[in-house]
C-alpha cells in the first residue's frame, strides 16, 4: 500500500479521535464549567424521593349497607434515618421519655420499618393527633408527623373470623417479594381482607419531590394519584351476627346462619373471639391473643373438624333407604344397648321398638347400630360424600380444612371392623367434618337435594357477585321427603331432643347431636326453617359443651332475639 | 539515518509511555472504585474493591503472558478462534446466566465471563487476517464476505441483547475496512444500505432498549424512570465543576442516587470528586494512550500487525467516548464500561490482553 493512502486514513483516524474527544471535552466543559453552579445546587438539594402517600383500603359492608369495616386517618411519628443518624440513639431516649414509653420499642420499630436512608421510618405508629404535634413542637426537624390511614373494625369481636384484619406487610417478607406490596404497605390477613385483598386494596400514589440535605422539599416533580380500593359488600346481616355473637359470647364453637336457596352466609361466627383492631395496632393483648389456650385466631366454623354425632344419624337414614335395606316402617328394639361379640354399644335410654321417625327424633343408637349393620360402611361413605361431605364447601374464606369421611378407599392399611361401622352409623370414630360442611348436608335436606355454594361476598363496587349454581347432590326427592318429614319429629314430637325449639312457632327442622371427645362431648344442633318452604339453615357446634341440649339452648336465644327484633 | 533513528525510539519509547499510562489508569481505577462504595459518610461493603484488586492482578499477569506470545499466533489461529467464539456465543444463548434483563453471561467453574467482550478481540483478528493483503479484493471478497462473517458475531450478541458490544463491532468493521486496501467506496455504500435497513432493526429492539434510544433524546421524559439515571449522571459530573469535591466527597454518588456506579458510570464518580481538571487529565491519559498505540501502527510493516494495533486503538477510542459520552447524556446508554477503570470483568482482561499483543509487536520490532 502507498504510504500516501496510509497517511490519508491516519488523518482520518486522528481527525475520527481528535473530534470524538472534543465533543467530550466540550460537553465537559459546558456541564462542569457553564453550568456546573446549577448542577452544584441541583446536587445539593437533590434528593429525588417519592414520599409515598398511603391508599384508602375499601370499606366493608353488611348486606344492608351497614357499615363493618374502614379506613380512619393516624398519625405516626417518624425519623428519617439520614437525617439522625448521628443523634438517633440520644433522640430515641429523649423521645422515650417524654412519651413515657421504652426506649427498645422505638428502636424495634426502626429497624423493622427501615427501607433506606431517605424514606421516613415510623417509630411511634398510631398516636393522637395532640401527643404527635405535641412532639413534633418539641423535638421540631429531628421528626416528622407521618399521616397514614388505619383500619378500624366497629364490631371486632363479632366480625374477626370472618372479616380477618390487615396487617403490615413487613410482617410477611415474602409478599414483599411476590406480590410486590412495600414494606408499609397494608396486608389482608385471613377472613374477607385476605380473600379480597386484591379488590379492597388500594394503589399507593404519592409526591414525587426533591429533598435537600436538611430534610426539606426542595421540588416538586410530579404526583402519582392514590386509588381507593373497592369496598365490599357481604351476605352477612349485621343484626344476625351480633345476636349470634351475643348467643355463643364465652362458649367455644361455631354458628353459621345461611341462606338456605342460595348459601349467602348471613351469620358466621367462631367463639372466642378477639379483636383485630389489636392486630392493626400492634397491641399488647395480642400476646394473650397467642398465648389463649382456647386458641381464639381459629376459625371454628371452617377451619376445625369434629365428629358429627347424630347428626350424621340422617346421612346414614338416606343410605340405608337408597340401598333398600330399611324402609319408614322397618323397626328395631331398642334395650339400651347392643352386643357385638364381647364389646357392647350403648344408647341413652332403652327406647323400645323403634321406627324411622322415632328413631330420629329420640336419636336412638341401638336403631342406628342396626341400620348401619344392614347398609354397610361403602353405603354410608358413598352418600356421605355426595352430599358433600369429605369435599371443600369452597366458601370464599382462606384456610378452609375439609373433614374425613372413612371411606373404602381410606385408611387401606387399617384393618376396619364391625364395630367401626357402629361407630360410623352414629357419627362416631373416624368421621369428620367441619361445622360449614354439616350445614351443607342439612341445607342440602332443605333445598330439595341441591348443594349450594356457601359465600360471604354479594357485591364489589358496584358489581353483583354471581352466585354459583347449585349442584345436584342426586338424593331422589321421595327419600328427601321422608327425611324432612321425620326431622320435623326432632323439634314437634314431645320427646324430640330439640322440642324446645318449638314454643318458637318457626316450623323447625333439625336434628341435635352429641359427639363424644376428648375433655368432653361436643354438642351439635343443625336445622332448617320453616319446613315447608325452607328459607334459613342454621349449625351450632360447641366444643366440649357437654350435651346437644347446650346448643339447641343457643339456637333458642338467637332465634328468640331475632323474633324479638322481628327480624325474622 | 534519522528514520532509523527515529524507529529505535519508536520500538522502545510508545510501550513505555502506554505502560506508564496504564499504572496511572489502573490507579485512577482502584481510587474511583474505592471511592464509589463510599456511602453517606461511612464504607458499605469493600467487597468489591478486593474484588477488583484481584482482577488487576490477574489482568496484569495476562498482559505479561501476551506480551511474550509471538504476535502471528493470533494471525495463525484467527478463523479458529472466530468459530470458537461463535460456538461460545452460541453457549451463552443456549445456557447462559440471566442478569437485569440480559442474557450475556456465561459461568465457567463459579467464574462469570461474558462472550461477547472476548468477540471484540476475536474480531479484530479476523478482519486483520482478512485485510491483511495490499490489493483490493473486490466488492464481495473485500467487503461483503467479512462483513457477513462479523454479522454472525454481531447478532448474536445483539440478540443478548448488548446493544452496546454489537455497534462497536459494526463500527470496528467500517474503521479496519477503510483502513484496508480496498476501496472506500464498498464501505460507504454498505453503511447507506445499514442506514436504510435501521427502522427494520428498531422493529426488534426490546422495549427496554427502545425506551434507553427514546429517553436519550429526552431525559425529562421519564423522571424516575429510565431517564432517571441521566438526570442523576448530569448532576454528580456538572457539580463537580472546575475542581471537584475532592476524593471520597461525592454527594450524588455517596447517596445512592446512582445505579452501576462501579460499573458503567464510574466516569461520573471521577468527575464529581475531581471536576473538569480531572476529567481533563484522565482525557490526557488516554489520548496518550491512543495516540501512543496508533503511532506504531502508522510505522508497521506487518499489516497483520498494523490492523490489529489500528483494531486496538479504535476499540479503545470507541470505549471511551461511548462510556463518557452516555454519562453526559450524547449517547445511548448502552452498557459499556469504561476503559480501564470500570469494575473488572472480562472487559478489563480483554484490554489488557490487546495491550499485551500490542507490547508484542513492540517488542517485535
Amino acid at each position: 500500500m502507498s504510504s500516501f493512502k496510509r497517511n490519508n486514513f491516519d488523518a482520518f483516524f486522528t481527525s475520527i479521535c481528535v473530534g470524538g474527544f472534543s465533543i467530550l471535552l466540550i460537553s465537559l466543559f459546558y456541564y462542569q464549567i457553564l453550568k456546573g453552579d446549577y448542577y452544584l445546587i441541583r446536587a445539593r438539594n437533590n434528593y429525588v424521593r417519592v414520599i409515598p402517600e398511603r391508599s384508602l383500603r375499601g370499606n366493608i359492608y353488611d348486606r344492608n349497607g351497614e357499615l363493618l369495616a374502614k379506613d380512619i386517618p393516624s398519625f405516626n411519628i417518624s425519623v428519617i434515618p439520614y437525617q439522625i443518624k448521628y443523634k438517633k440513639d440520644k433522640l430515641f431516649k429523649s423521645i422515650s421519655v417524654y412519651i413515657n414509653s421504652d426506649v427498645k420499642r422505638l428502636d424495634r420499630n426502626y429497624n423493622r420499618k427501615f427501607q433506606n436512608q431517605f424514606s421516613p421510618v415510623d417509630i411511634i405508629p398510631d398516636i393522637d393527633k395532640k401527643t404527635a404535634f405535641k412532639i413534633k413542637e418539641k423535638f421540631g426537624d429531628d421528626v416528622l408527623i407521618n399521616p397514614e390511614p388505619k383500619r378500624l373494625y366497629l364490631y371486632p369481636y363479632e366480625f374477626a373470623h370472618v372479616l380477618g384484619y390487615v396487617q403490615d406487610a413487613s410482617a410477611f417478607p415474602e409478599n414483599i417479594k411476590k406480590y410486590g406490596y412495600s414494606p408499609s404497605e397494608r396486608i389482608g390477613k385471613t377472613g374477607i381482607e385476605e380473600y379480597y385483598d386484591d379488590y379492597l386494596r388500594g394503589k399507593d400514589g404519592g409526591d414525587l419531590i426533591e429533598i435537600n440535605a436538611q430534610g426539606q422539599i426542595a421540588g416538586f416533580l410530579g404526583k402519582l394519584n392514590t386509588q381507593r380500593g373497592n369496598d365490599v359488600y357481604l351476605t352477612l346481616d349485621l343484626n344476625m351476627q351480633k345476636a349470634a355473637y351475643s348467643a355463643m359470647k364465652d362458649k367455644k364453637g361455631a354458628f353459621i346462619f345461611m341462606d338456605s336457596k342460595n348459601g349467602g352466609i348471613l351469620a358466621l361466627v367462631s367463639s372466642p373471639s378477639f379483636n383485630p383492631n389489636s392486630f392493626v395496632t400492634g397491641a399488647d393483648e395480642l400476646t394473650e391473643v397467642f398465648k389463649d389456650k382456647r386458641r381464639p385466631l381459629q376459625n371454628r366454623a371452617i377451619q376445625s373438624t369434629y365428629p358429627l354425632g347424630s347428626t350424621f344419624k340422617p346421612v346414614v337414614a338416606i343410605a340405608a333407604l337408597e340401598s333398600k335395606k330399611i324402609t319408614t316402617s322397618t323397626t328395631f328394639n331398642c334395650t339400651g344397648k347392643l352386643k357385638l361379640g364381647n364389646a357392647e354399644f350403648h344408647c341413652e335410654h332403652a327406647h323400645g321398638l323403634q321406627n324411622l321417625y322415632a328413631a330420629l327424633a329420640h336419636s336412638c343408637n341401638v336403631y342406628f347400630y342396626n341400620v348401619g349393620m344392614l347398609t354397610g360402611r361403602e353405603q354410608i361413605t358413598k352418600w356421605a360424600e355426595k352430599l358433600g361431605l369429605n369435599s371443600l364447601t369452597g366458601i370464599d374464606l382462606p384456610y378452609e380444612n375439609k373433614g374425613i369421611v372413612p371411606g373404602t378407599s381410606w385408611g387401606v392399611f387399617k384393618k376396619w371392623y364391625m364395630g367401626d361401622t357402629l361407630n360410623l352409623s352414629i357419627g362416631q370414630g373416624y368421621i369428620l367434618a367441619s361445622p360449614i360442611e354439616n350445614t351443607l348436608v342439612f341445607n342440602t335436606f332443605a333445598n330439595a337435594g341441591y348443594i349450594v355454594r356457601p359465600h360471604i361476598i354479594n357485591k364489589i363496587g358496584d358489581t353483583s357477585i354471581a352466585v354459583t349454581q347449585p349442584v345436584k347432590s342426586g338424593i331422589p326427592l321421595e327419600t328427601l321427603a321422608i327425611l324432612q318429614n321425620d326431622l320435623r319429629g326432632v323439634i314437634e314430637n314431645d320427646g324430640g331432643t330439640a322440642r324446645i325449639l318449638n314454643s318458637l312457632a318457626l316450623k323447625i327442622s333439625g336434628k341435635t347431636g352429641t359427639a363424644q371427645a376428648r375433655g368432653g362431648a361436643h354438642g351439635w344442633f343443625v336445622g332448617y326453617f320453616p319446613y315447608d318452604d325452607p328459607k334459613y339453615t342454621i349449625c351450632i357446634f360447641l366444643e366440649n359443651a357437654g350435651s346437644s341440649y347446650e346448643s339447641v339452648k343457643v339456637a333458642l336465644e338467637f332465634l328468640g332475639q331475632l323474633k324479638e327484633k322481628k327480624i325474622l | 539515518m534519522i528514520s532509523a533513528i527515529f524507529n529505535k525510539q519508536l520500538n522502545y519509547t510508545p510501550r513505555k509511555i502506554v505502560a506508564i499510562c496504564l499504572l496511572i489508569l489502573t490507579a485512577i481505577s482502584l481510587a474511583s472504585i474505592y471511592s464509589s462504595l463510599h456511602q453517606a459518610g461511612k464504607m458499605e461493603d469493600l467487597d468489591i474493591f478486593y474484588k477488583e484488586i484481584i482482577w488487576v492482578v490477574i489482568a496484569w499477569v495476562i498482559l505479561i503472558i501476551f506480551s511474550l506470545v509471538n504476535y502471528r499466533i493470533w494471525f495463525d489461529f484467527a478463523y479458529v478462534f472466530y468459530v470458537i467464539n461463535i460456538l461460545l456465543l452460541l453457549a451463552v444463548d443456549l445456557f447462559g446466566r440471566r442478569a437485569l434483563g440480559a442474557q450475556r453471561w456465561l459461568n465457567v467453574g463459579g467464574f462469570n465471563f461474558q462472550p461477547s467482550e472476548l468477540s471484540k478481540l476475536i474480531t479484530i483478528f479476523l478482519l486483520a487476517r482478512f485485510f491483511v493483503h495490499d490489493v483490493n479484493k473486490g466488492f464481495i471478497k473485500g467487503a461483503l464476505v467479512p462483513f457477513t462473517l462479523v454479522m454472525f458475531n454481531v447478532i448474536l450478541i445483539a440478540k443478548q441483547p448488548d446493544l452496546g458490544t454489537a455497534l462497536i463491532l459494526i463500527f470496528l468493521f467500517f474503521l479496519m475496512g477503510f483502513a484496508s486496501a480496498n476501496k472506500k467506496r464498498y464501505f460507504v455504500a454498505m453503511i447507506i444500505a445499514a442506514l436504510l435497513i435501521s427502522p427494520f432493526v428498531w422493529n426488534h429492539m426490546k422495549d427496554y432498549q427502545k425506551k434507553r434510544l427514546i429517553v436519550f433524546l429526552n431525559p425529562n421524559a421519564e423522571p424516575l424512570g429510565a431517564g432517571y439515571t441521566i438526570i442523576q449522571s448530569k448532576i454528580a459530573i456538572g457539580s463537580g465543576k472546575f475542581f471537584g469535591k475532592g476524593f471520597l466527597s461525592g454527594t450524588q454518588n455517596q447517596f445512592n442516587f446512582l445505579p452501576e456506579r462501579h460499573t458503567d458510570f464510574i466516569f461520573t464518580v471521577i468527575a464529581e470528586e475531581w471536576g473538569f481538571i480531572g476529567c481533563f487529565f484522565l482525557f490526557l491519559i488516554y489520548i496518550t494512550v491512543i495516540n501512543n498505540i496508533s503511532r506504531v501502527a502508522k510505522y508497521q510493516k506487518d499489516n497483520f500487525a498494523r490492523f490489529v494495533i489500528l483494531g486496538t486503538a479504535f476499540l479503545f477510542f470507541l470505549h471511551v467516548f461511548i462510556n463518557i459520552g452516555m454519562t453526559l447524556g450524547i449517547l445511548p446508554v448502552v452498557g459499556v464500561p469504561l476503559l480501564f477503570v470500570s469494575y473488572g470483568g472480562t472487559h478489563l482482561l480483554v484490554s489488557f490482553m490487546l495491550l499485551g499483543i500490542f507490547f508484542n509487536i513492540c517488542r517485535q520490532q
